[in-house]
């Protein structure tokens, strides 16, 4: 066994901690997050507050942990959707080729060419604002990136000689993908999805700063961050929680993708 | 020159070569033939140094009377490309796809020598006709996509020449090229060694381009050098059962197909494969797949004997 | 009986353009190349690299369309079968391949490969996978093990496995003994010899080594950068060649 790159250490202990907030708040947080206290506002850390209470009293652990789980809700189901769509146009793309591949490809050119942010503001402005407007926006801009990648390694291994064996065999199109592409090329989206995933949290951050993503009382790192920002004189410390929790979120599974894709790129494995 | 003596490495996974001695003097031509597992490519980077990490050497490797076995990368960095240079199978990756040919064989000469840049263009010229590449000063000026694989060969040929090299190893040079062109190497390389009076290890499976090009050779199987003598005596009348295996294998495109019932002929076959590291025999490595073999050929180490160097308890040696 | 006959075989690929406003420069793969292989019977492939063997291949797999020609399987025009005609038709002939260690897929167990072309077709595994493991002398049991766990002769003797397991009448082989050792490729050769008389198969044997070549053709094709140079008998060719290429084919696989 070799040694496991740094980076991918550090990515997997950021995660866990993320992914265990989220998971511990499903049963138990300090307190109610969303109860006000009004005459404790501002409250200093203290043993009931750990870290204190925001302007309306209410207890800000609490609402980080629930902000951690709608950061992890919202990016598992946007990448989810828009990494499944991506992969299936890919895996098309590859397998059909001619004008299929053609038609994908130059679409998803064009989608690259259009802001998520400006997209996502277009659906609050149809739609109104809210959480699941926010995830479609999300999940959209991620099935171009996924598509593309799928492609690029599925076309690759449409070259094998194993893949030629199944043609000779008499094998169609969908089941040598099936069969053959899709488990090849799992690594390469694996570790897309979870570089993806932690541009999915940043702009569920962004877009809930901005009003257009998590409505209150709901509780979401952007959201805190956004409130925060008019007391930033008064209360700095209610700005720099949220923002070190979206920090650390992102830089995790940033450096955890990277150390994946350290452990399973082909040009630093050896076969064979 | 170089000495190799009683040179044995051993991997976790079992000894990779036992007992390994050879003698290479200046202007010798040696054949290292053997097939993929029989250690001939390790033997190889024990010569450059170049031995991994994970393996334990013992024996005496001596080169012009310093003994290497020992020495670290420092002591061998002067050594490799001046006294002792090597080319590989694949010439395409061994050159820098971004990088002119000419550049990349200039720089060893500008880093060794402190050529100026123009005597340096010159001598790459001059090595680029005596490696036989047409019209060599637009050869240089070219991109390795833009040459065949033979002349990249040959202008990896160049590069290891530029440190003007005592000893030249080619590590199954031709492998990678069609036969034609593969024969024109290999006729380089017989050449260059005679012209320069350069030593040649020429590793290679292939039997034909062995006897075509060297003096000697050695056979390996397993780790062991199994039988070791002039390449004429070797390859016309092999003693070792591997060897003679080794040769019988070769299909003869002249010799008759069909036997007198219309049936095609079989080609004679050594039975089994080659067993891994792991599975070697403690005695002959050969054991197990021998036609010749005797219960305790398995477990009894086998002695080197005869004018021939010979591997095996059951033949008696001749030259 | 003439089992594959193909006609003026043609394929060029589109290389980039020298110019900017220039016509599009061709690479001609194969020109004009017409043969035919009986059943049970072995038409030898001769040519180095780029001659256009490996694209001759790919036109008699159906993997690719010809520019022009004909590939006729049984009296069926390949290239005019409809998808599921050809798809229909596939186990008939199948096809080994150069590298063993790159023809089976390393995430799948023995087994699995083998039962592909039988899945294609819809038949029953059975003890197919089984028998066709011990026909090309490994073990049932071997069936359970990934690709990893074998040598590249015994990666080749299961490609081989696959290739048959279907009962095909004819068996393409692009370079299959190349990248094995001399011993392993004596076993290997002498297995497609085994296989063919007990199988009645018929073969395209395309080697860049007229050694492998001699100890298995009937007929012979030399290529030359798409062109054919010379065919004919095999052993007549062998015996007094024609070409000048030929002959330092010849030569370049002449014995030690």
């Amino acid at each position: 066994m070799t040694r496991l790159p740094a980076n991918f250490l550090l990515g997997a202990v950021l995660v866990s901690l993320m992914v265990g907030l989220a998971a511990l708040s499903l049963v138990w947080t300090p307190h109610d997050p969303t109860a006000l206290d009004i005459r404790n506002k501002f409250a200093d850390p203290s043993m009931t507050n750990w870290l204190g209470t925001d302007k309306l009293g209410r207890d800000v652990v609490s609402q980080l942990m629930l902000g951690a789980r709608n950061s992890m809700t919202v990016a598992l189901v946007a990448v989810l959707m828009g990494g499944s769509i991506g992969v299936v146009l890919g895996l098309l793309a590859a397998g059909i080729g001619g004008w299929v591949e053609d038609l994908v490809m130059r679409l998803a050119d064009l989608s690259f060419a259009f802001p998520a942010l400006l997209f996502a503001i277009m659906l609050a402005a149809v739609f109104g604002p809210s959480l699941s407007n926010a995830v479609f926006a999300i999940a959209f801009i991620n099935i171009p990136i996924f598509a593309r990648v799928t492609r690029a390694s599925a076309n690759q291994i449409w070259t094998r000689d194993y893949v030629m064996a199944a043609r000779a065999a008499g094998m169609g199109t969908f089941a040598i993908s099936r069969d053959h592409i899709l488990p090849n090329i799992a690594a390469a989206i694996i570790v897309q999805a979870t570089i993806e995933f932690a541009v999915a949290i940043l702009a569920e951050a962004a877009l809930s700063y901005l009003g257009l993503g998590a409505q209150p009382p709901a509780a979401s790192w952007g959201r805190m961050l956004s409130e925060a920002q008019t007391l930033m004189y008064l209360a700095p410390e209610l700005a720099i929680y949220p923002g070190l929790c979206i920090v650390a979120a992102v830089l995790g599974f940033g450096l955890l993708g990277d150390g994946l894709r350290d452990i399973t790129d082909p040009r630093l494995v050896r076969e064979r | 020159m170089i000495e190799l003596d009683t040179l044995s490495v051993t991997f976790a996974a079992g000894s990779a070569l036992r007992d390994i001695s050879l003698k290479i003097a200046p202007g010798d031509r040696l054949g290292i033939v053997g097939e993929s597992g029989s250690g001939k490519s390790l033997l190889a980077s024990c010569l450059m140094g170049m031995a991994p990490d994970a393996a334990t050497l013992s024996g005496t490797l001596t080169i012009d009377g310093v003994d290497m076995s020992d020495a670290d990368e420092e002591t061998w960095r002067p050594l490799r490309a001046r006294r002792v240079a090597m080319i590989f199978q694949e010439p395409m990756s061994a050159l820098n796809p971004l990088r002119r040919v000419g550049d990349t064989v200039a720089e060893p000469l500008r880093l060794h020598f402190g050529l100026s840049r123009d005597e340096a263009a010159k001598r790459v010229a001059e090595l680029f006709a005596e490696v036989d590449l047409p019209n060599p000063e637009r050869r240089a000026r070219m991109f390795p996509h833009e040459l065949s694989g033979g002349q990249r060969q040959r202008v990896l040929i160049a590069l290891a020449l530029a440190c003007d090299p005592a000893l030249l190893i080619a590590d199954e040079p031709t492998t990678a090229l069609d036969a034609n062109v593969a024969l024109q190497v290999t006729d380089l390389l017989v050449d260059l060694s005679e012209k320069r009076g350069m030593a040649l290890v020429l590793i290679s499976h292939d039997l034909a381009s062995v006897a075509r090009s060297t003096e000697r050779v050695a056979v390996m199987y397993g780790g062991d050098i199994v039988e070791r003598g002039g390449t004429d005596d070797v390859l016309h009348a092999p003693q070792h059962p591997y060897t003679q295996g080794l040769l019988a294998a070769r299909p003869d495109p002249q010799a008759a197909l069909r036997d007198e019932q219309g049936k095609r002929k079989r080609l004679p076959t050594i039975p089994g494969n080659v067993p891994p590291l792991s599975g070697l025999a403690q005695g002959c490595r050969f054991a197990g797949r021998c036609a010749l073999e005797r219960p305790d050929c398995a477990t009894a180490r086998p002695v080197p004997h005869g004018p021939r160097m010979l591997l095996c308890p059951v033949v008696e040696g001749a030259a | 009986m003439t089992l594959l006959r193909a006609e003026g075989l043609t394929r060029h690929y589109p290389l980039p353009r020298t110019r900017v406003l220039g016509p599009r420069p061709r690479l001609t793969a194969i020109e004009d190349a017409s043969f035919t292989i009986s059943a049970g019977e072995t038409l030898g492939v001769v040519g180095e690299s780029g001659s256009g063997k490996s694209t001759l291949a790919r036109l008699v797999m159906a993997f690719e369309k010809p520019d022009a020609g004909s590939v006729a399987f049984d009296g069926k025009d390949l290239h005019s079968l409809s998808r599921p005609d050809l798809r229909r038709l596939r186990p008939e002939f199948q096809m080994i391949f150069q590298d063993p260690y790159g023809s089976l897929d390393p995430r799948r167990r023995v087994g699995w490969s083998l039962g592909e072309p039988l899945r294609a077709m819809g038949t029953d595994e059975g003890r197919k996978i089984a028998d066709s493991l011990v026909q090309v002398g490994l073990h049932a049991e071997d069936a359970t093990k990934f690709p990893h766990e074998f040598s590249g002769g015994q990666r080749q003797r299961i490609a081989i496995a696959r290739a048959i397991i279907t009962r095909p009448q004819l068996l393409v082989a692009d370079e299959a003994v190349s990248a094995l050792d001399v011993s392993v490729r004596a076993q290997i050769l002498n297995l497609l010899m085994d296989l063919q008389e007990e199988l009645g198969l018929a073969m395209l044997f395309i080697s860049h080594d007229m050694a492998v070549v001699a100890a298995l053709c009937d007929t012979l094709m030399v290529l030359k950068s798409g062109n054919v140079l010379e065919q004919g008998n095999a052993a007549a060719i062998l015996n007094a060649p024609q070409h000048e290429y030929t002959q330092s084919l010849l030569t370049a696989a002449g014995t030690p």
